[in-house]
């Protein structure tokens, strides 16, 4: 009986057919059976009884009754099974020892290894045949019996595929189960279950070669080393020194006069910069500055277009003044001249910085003082670039009022209004300044033409009334910057003697503080530079925007909240024991770290702080299209990005009436009320004038509410 | 431009020529029963970042025509549709098969391309037919198979032109990995929808065509025509089906048998999803 060589479901149909119970053999497997185990038994000879007749029985079913294969089994099995591999007794050297005398190379054959190919799995049965794994009787008898329920079922329905699938035969319903095969390497990578053997083979520590070495300190590393012992000490030397003063300085901070006497014993070897709190002389410095008969001041602010001639004008003021003698001009000239700016020579007097000069544009504020007869003025040169203008705005906040340059030049004027021009005074409007010099700059290039300063004169006077200049604020001269026509002297070009006009010089001194000084007020001072002295005083200059301030007054820098003295004052280039608002001085601090202190800063009384927030609502006019949008405020120096965070209402222009609640949007030229969240805390109060920006552009001006 | 300084390779990878006698060996011819199914290794829970998750591999053979698939599937949801969608009282499915690019030996595209977008409608009618969409309305279930190896990888899958046969058997795993991985993240299912393939071969004398279950294109001759069914066998229903190719008109086979033996290896398949899941159970109980 040759077993099958290819399986047939077939032949297991007609074979298991008649199977009733699966415990009971059939009658003829019962004669086979027999006949093979006599066969089996002869076969084995004298080995016969090594072996049970179940033994026998079991190979034979499973073998199909197989003689030989049997034989072979039962032999293999039971008979004489291979010796098993005797334990290898283990190394007695350490692993590491074993390449002791291993040559680098040429490595003789007995030691090279040798690698053999895992066996694989065939699966299936037992031994025997080398075909295809096939199916246990057990499976088939299974799928067999699973096969004819589903028939039963399946005539029922009697639906053609079905039909079909009764013609076909078992393994269809082969439970796949047992089909599953191991996740293979990728799969076992993947999935981090590598096989428990490979785990429990893999040492976990691996001795390093170096261990070896005679030299080889195991806790060599543990302690620190004597570099590091050194280094420490010298750290630990060197600390004194450094550390104290600091600490001297806060507790001195914090803790005032009460523990001196304490704290005078442990700092007593120390050199302390900061002495105690200036004395105030508590005056009163309202009264003071009535009775004070010095010249009033004034402060102006330079604006116009790019290249429209304000930083020569400036620096042609002050040499008509004698301020800045003709050999500065001449070595600045002389300097041009190597690079072809010859031009620039008076702008040089006013632009200082050499990224300024290089680039022939102001960058940031410029400030000088002159005197006439009557004023003190200041002088802020603000630039026109429109990347600067956030420093334009920085000079306008300080100004009483403003000169605006305008090219006369065919094209340029034309482009500066559409430019900076239009900006500028938008943003003089909005930041409050009311009165405005016009010099109509570079007449001497257009031939001193009464008609193109007449047609100037009448467009921009036009476009400054729409905004709300009043007529009589505004003066209108024709000047030569460059050549200092109608700036002090007047001009001796015969072209231009139909102006009968006041010069400028006589226009600034017509000129004065527009609005009543707010000296009631709480002092307020804007930071616009600051100045760090090696004496540990920190100077800062700013125009006071409200109060005043005497020597010895405590005073807040806000948003930081650190505390300080005024050691001094400085107005212009005198010392003085008081100042008040509108006045542009520098002030000592005592008592405070620098790092406290940014530009924008507002400095206060500590009796009446300005305020820290960074949600505001505000009156605002719209420039631009306005919606919930991420802006820049600016004030002065003072600048904080934030977002509109909502628009309450527009606002009629002139009433001030509520016209529609929260729009989705104001139109250019529209007046809202709308709320403002920063991203940080800055010092801003109800009543400041404020202006937004966004992405390079003024889009709005308003009034914090 | 190239640098000159450098000695460059060629531009393109090129092959050396094999010369084939164009006739099956032995070695590669099937050697499983016509209705056995390759064994497969299925398992779940395999991506931690998903809500569900599925790998599927097919034993790759040894030897010349070596073919192995390896699919991962993720299910990610439900989840809430985003505000832009209109409002859907059931879930909404969203099915993404994507070969990796170095699945098949003529290399993918990272953009799916026509093949794919239709395995992956294919693949949406066979989960939607099992998925209880109602029970999840106001949101959506993304799920993504990639194939990381696809059924044929070798050289003469391209030469023979038998990759639009793979297709069916691509569509096949991606219906059980997917099936396995919607069982994972919990969806429920009025039964777990699993994948079969049966396919009409011809030996080389033409005439003698027969049925296989989860035929390996390259193993036959050629094969007539191929059916992939999504099935669903507690509730004895057909999800998805896909015919391809021509039966020939002489023949006894007609295409419900073809589809029947289809149904056939996706029961198979069934319990090897069942196994699975009951084996992840068993083992997060443990």
């Amino acid at each position: 009986m040759a077993p099958p060589t290819t399986y047939d479901d077939d032949d297991f149909v007609d074979q298991y057919d008649d199977i009733e119970e699966e415990d009971e053999m059939s009658a003829e497997d019962k004669v086979a059976m027999q006949q093979g185990t006599a066969e089996v038994q002869k076969a084995l000879g004298t080995e016969a009884s090594k072996v049970t007749v179940a033994q026998i029985q079991e190979a034979l079913w499973h073998y199909y009754y197989d003689i030989d294969k049997s034989v072979t089994y039962l032999t293999k099995t039971f008979i004489a099974p291979a010796p098993k591999a005797a334990p290898k007794p283990a190394p007695k050297k350490a692993p590491e020892a074993f390449f002791d005398d291993m040559p680098w190379l040429e490595i003789p054959k007995a030691r090279e290894a040798v690698f053999i190919e895992p066996p694989r799995s065939v699966g299936g049965l037992l031994g025997g045949s080398s075909s295809a794994p096939k199916m246990s009787k057990l499976q088939a008898l299974a799928a067999l019996r699973k096969k004819k329920a589903e028939e039963k079922k399946d005539q029922e329905r009697t639906t053609p595929p079905e039909d079909e699938v009764s013609k076909l035969s078992i393994s269809d319903k082969e439970p796949v189960v047992s089909h599953s095969h191991a996740p293979s390497a990728f799969a076992r990578t993947l999935f981090g279950s590598a096989l428990e053997a490979d785990q429990t083979q893999r040492r976990h520590v691996f001795a390093m070669p170096y261990t070896q070495s005679s030299s080889f300190l195991a806790n060599a590393f543990s302690e620190p080393s004597p570099d590091d012992i050194v280094l420490a000490a010298q750290a630990k030397a060197g600390k004194k020194t450094p550390a104290t003063p600091k600490t001297t300085k806060k507790s001195q901070k914090n803790e005032e006069a009460a523990k001196e006497g304490g704290l005078a014993s442990s700092v007593s070897s120390l050199k302390i910069n900061d002495g105690p709190p200036p004395n105030s002389k508590g005056l009163d410095v309202i009264k003071e500055f009535e009775q004070n008969a010095s010249k009033r001041n004034a402060s102006f602010v330079v604006v116009g277009h790019v290249d429209a001639g304000k930083s020569t004008l400036m620096g042609r003021l002050l040499l008509e003044l004698k301020l800045v003698e003709e050999r500065t001009v001449d070595k600045y000239r002389r300097q041009g001249e190597k690079i072809g700016k010859q031009s620039f020579a008076l702008a040089w007097v006013m632009d200082q910085r050499s990224e300024e000069r290089d680039r022939g544009v102001t960058i940031d504020i410029a400030t000088n003082h002159f005197e006439t007869e009557s004023t003190k003025f200041t002088i802020l040169d603000a630039p026109g670039h429109r990347d600067f203008v956030p420093n334009m705005i920085a000079g306008a906040s300080q100004a009483d009022f403003a000169i605006l340059v305008i090219d006369a030049n065919t094209g340029a004027y034309e482009k500066g209004l559409k430019g900076q021009t239009r900006e500028h005074v938008l943003l003089l409007r909005s930041l409050g300044v009311q009165q405005l010099i016009v010099a109509v700059n570079k007449l001497d290039m257009v031939g001193w033409s009464q008609d193109r300063f007449q047609e100037i004169l009448e467009e921009v006077s036009g476009f400054l009334t729409g905004l709300g200049f009043q007529d009589k604020h505004v003066t209108f001269i024709p000047i030569s910057g460059l050549n200092g026509d109608n700036i002090v002297k007047r001009t001796e070009d015969a072209a231009g003697l139909w102006y009968k006009g006041p010069t400028l010089i006589e226009g600034l001194e017509a000129s004065g503080p527009s609005t009543a000084r707010a000296l009631k007020k709480p002092f307020r001072m804007a930071i616009s530079e600051i100045f760090r002295s090696q004496q540990g005083t920190t100077t800062l200059a700013g125009r006071i925007d409200s109060g005043t301030i005497q020597i010895g007054d405590p005073v807040l820098v806000q948003p930081s909240g650190e505390s300080a003295y005024i050691k001094s004052i400085m107005l212009d280039t005198e010392a003085k024991d008081w100042a008040v608002a509108g006045q542009n001085v520098s002030v000592a601090l005592t008592n405070i770290d620098p790092i406290h202190i940014k530009i924008g800063d507002i400095i206060c009384h500590t009796t009446d702080p300005i305020a820290v927030g960074d949600t505001f609502t505000m009156k605002a006019m719209a420039f631009e299209h306005l919606m919930p949008m991420p802006v820049d405020l600016h004030r002065g120096r003072l600048h904080a990005a934030g977002q509109i965070q909502s628009i309450a209402a527009t606002l009629d222009k002139a009433t001030g009436e509520v016209v529609k609640k929260k729009p989705k949007v104001v139109q250019p030229g529209g007046v809202a009320r709308i709320l403002i969240k920063l991203e940080a805390k800055v010092p801003l109060e109800a009543g400041q004038r404020v202006v937004i920006r966004s992405g390079g552009e003024t889009i709005a001006a308003g009034l914090l509410e | 431009m190239a640098d000159r300084r450098r000695v460059n390779g060629p531009g393109s990878s090129t092959l050396p020529p094999v010369y084939d006698d164009g006739e099956l060996n032995a070695a590669s011819r099937r050697q499983r029963a016509p209705d056995a199914i390759r064994p497969l290794y299925l398992k779940t829970g395999v991506t931690p970042s998903a809500s569900g998750s599925a790998y599927l591999e097919i034993e790759p053979r040894e030897g010349e025509h070596g073919s192995g698939m390896k699919l991962t599937c993720t299910v990610h949801g439900p989840r809430s549709l985003p505000r832009s969608a209109p409002f859907s009282p059931y879930m909404v499915l969203s099915t993404h098969v994507k070969f990796a690019p170095f699945a098949t030996k003529q290399r993918r595209g990272y953009i799916r391309d026509s093949s794919e977008k239709d395995l992956s409608t294919h693949l949406e009618t066979a989960l939607r037919g099992a998925l209880i969409a109602d029970r999840w309305p106001k949101s959506g279930v993304d799920i993504v198979v990639t194939i990381i190896e696809g059924e044929s990888t070798r050289q003469d899958a391209v030469e023979r032109r038998v990759e639009e046969w793979d297709v069916m058997n691509v569509l096949g795993g991606c219906i059980t990995v997917a099936s396995a991985a919607i069982a994972d993240a919990g969806i429920d299912c009025v039964d777990t929808v699993s994948g079969g393939v049966a396919a009409l071969v011809a030996s080389k004398d033409g005439d003698d065509a027969s049925i296989v279950l989860d035929p390996v294109a390259l193993e036959h001759e050629s094969i007539l025509a191929a059916c992939c069914v999504a099935y669903l066998p507690n509730r004895d229903e057909v999800t998805n089906l896909w015919f391809k190719g021509q039966l020939p008109s002489s023949a006894s086979y007609n295409h419900q048998s073809l589809v029947s033996r289809a149904v056939q290896a996706s029961r198979g398949t069934h319990g090897l999803i069942s196994a699975s899941l009951s084996e992840a159970i068993s083992s997060t109980q443990s």
